[in-house]
């Protein structure tokens, strides 16, 4: 969705907005972390909902299951959604060595055996 | 030549950590020490971060099992699992998921601690990254290791020199995740109260441990009583809240939301004349909440009045 129009979205729904803003049971108590970013204005509430929402976008469009990925958006903070809309193409994906070329094999097991890397279980740095 | 510019990496903080006699002397730590307790899950394919993560949850809690966090943390589009998305599916086991200071020296104060330390190293090089998670379980200072449960290894043994270059080429990501009711030592408070802060979304309960204990640890923090009067609120225990936003309210007058939580939780009690005392502190002040304030001020007028 265009971001001007996620705007107007999120300013119309203003009802949906108090949904995903994690608000405090009582309606009048100053949740933790309003508390602890007294400065962030309504602006970085919304801004958060919108990384929020891109986050959810992302993660679907990489495959996760539609059944988690609310769950997941939700467990993020503020900051953690924010970066993770900025760089989730970029961020490292801890995973495995699997996926490595064979060009790349031969540089990174010299490297690996003289003690620059680690990369396969296997070798053993010469220092 | 990209071999030999490599090879000038330099190690600062693994050549000081050597230099220090008698080995761990200068961090006031261990000079060895392996936690021995932590289970070995070996990684399956492209999952260690689910596996990195299960390890260290069922350290501090629980078993847990790697396939159960793979729908929690793995992204298949990206073939692993994201740094902000293994803390977050921590918080979502109840643990107390924390982001450390990015120094060998705060890796190693945790596990002479007894929390092992998840770790994100590339293994590769900058031009061909090989990103991977990693559980750091021991170290021995004086023998130049670190010993880590990673993929399909058990007690993996590096050297801190080519344990540091795998990590810093990684960013110098490191995280624990522990049993609320006991906050590792490394972090400062604040980042332990955000931590707490950032559990409170998914586990109130878990969350009030952790504020809890660090209210005890830090009896100053404003931040860790306003948590724990918003989780023993959260959870029904306004008499909690009124004690704790009584001691954020000492301790920072000048705030005024700890004033209007203390008012809320008050007239939750049914003591209306100090819940009206409290408000009026909160709207002399003002502030950014202040519609909340207001919000509360009405919420007292209506409350039936009390003996």
């Amino acid at each position: 969705m265009h971001r001007a129009k996620k705007v107007v979205a999120v300013i119309a729904s203003s009802c949906m907005l108090a949904a995903w803003l994690p608000m405090p049971a009582h309606a009048a108590l100053v949740g933790t972390q309003q508390v602890l970013h007294a400065d962030s204005a309504a602006r970085a509430h919304i801004n958060a909902w919108l990384a929020r929402d891109d986050v959810r976008q992302a993660l679907l469009g990489n495959g996760v299951d539609a059944n988690q990925v609310q769950a997941r958006v939700d467990a993020l903070t503020d900051e953690e959604a924010g970066d993770l809309a900025n760089r989730i193409d970029r961020l490292p994906a801890g995973g495995d060595f699997l996926g490595i070329l064979l060009a790349v094999f031969v540089i990174l097991l010299i490297t690996d055996i003289l003690g620059l890397t680690k990369v396969f279980p296997f070798t053993r740095p010469v220092r | 030549m990209l071999l030999a510019g490599l090879s000038a990496c330099a190690t600062p903080q693994s050549d000081a950590l050597r230099s220090a006699l008698p080995p761990g002397a200068e961090l006031d730590i261990r000079g060895a020490h392996e936690l021995e307790q932590v289970p070995f899950y070996a990684q399956e394919r492209d999952q260690c971060g689910p596996a990195t993560l299960a390890m260290a949850l069922s350290a501090s809690g629980p078993q847990v099992d790697p396939d159960s966090l793979r729908a929690t943390v793995f992204v298949p589009g990206r073939g692993g699992s994201l740094a902000p998305e293994m803390l977050a599916a921590a918080r979502r086991q109840g643990r107390l998921a924390v982001q450390l200071a990015p120094t060998i020296e705060a890796v190693l104060r945790e596990v002479d601690a007894g929390n092992p330390v998840i770790v994100l190293q590339n293994l590769g090089l900058p031009i061909f990254p090989v990103w991977h998670y990693a559980l750091v379980i021991g170290y021995d200072i004086g023998q130049d290791r670190i010993v880590l449960h990673s993929g399909p290894e058990p007690r993996l043994q590096l050297s801190l020199e080519l344990f540091e270059r795998t990590w810093a080429r990684g960013g110098n990501w490191a995280m624990v995740a522990v049993a609320p009711q006991s906050p590792p030592l490394s972090p400062t408070i604040d980042a332990l109260v955000e931590a707490a802060a950032a559990l409170e979304r998914v586990d109130v309960r878990s969350a009030r441990l952790a504020y809890g204990a660090l209210a005890q640890r830090a009896p100053g923090s404003f931040g860790a009583w306003m948590g724990l009067g918003n989780s023993a609120y959260t959870l029904g225990d306004p008499a909690t809240a009124v004690t704790a936003f009584a001691r954020a309210s000492e301790l920072q007058p000048q705030r005024a939301d700890s004033w209007n939580n203390l008012a809320t939780a008050l007239l939750a009690q049914g003591s209306i004349t100090a819940a009206r005392a409290a408000i009026e502190r909160a709207l002399a002040l003002g502030g950014a909440h202040r519609n909340l304030y207001e919000q509360t001020a009405a919420e007292i007028e209506r409350a039936p009045q009390s003996p």
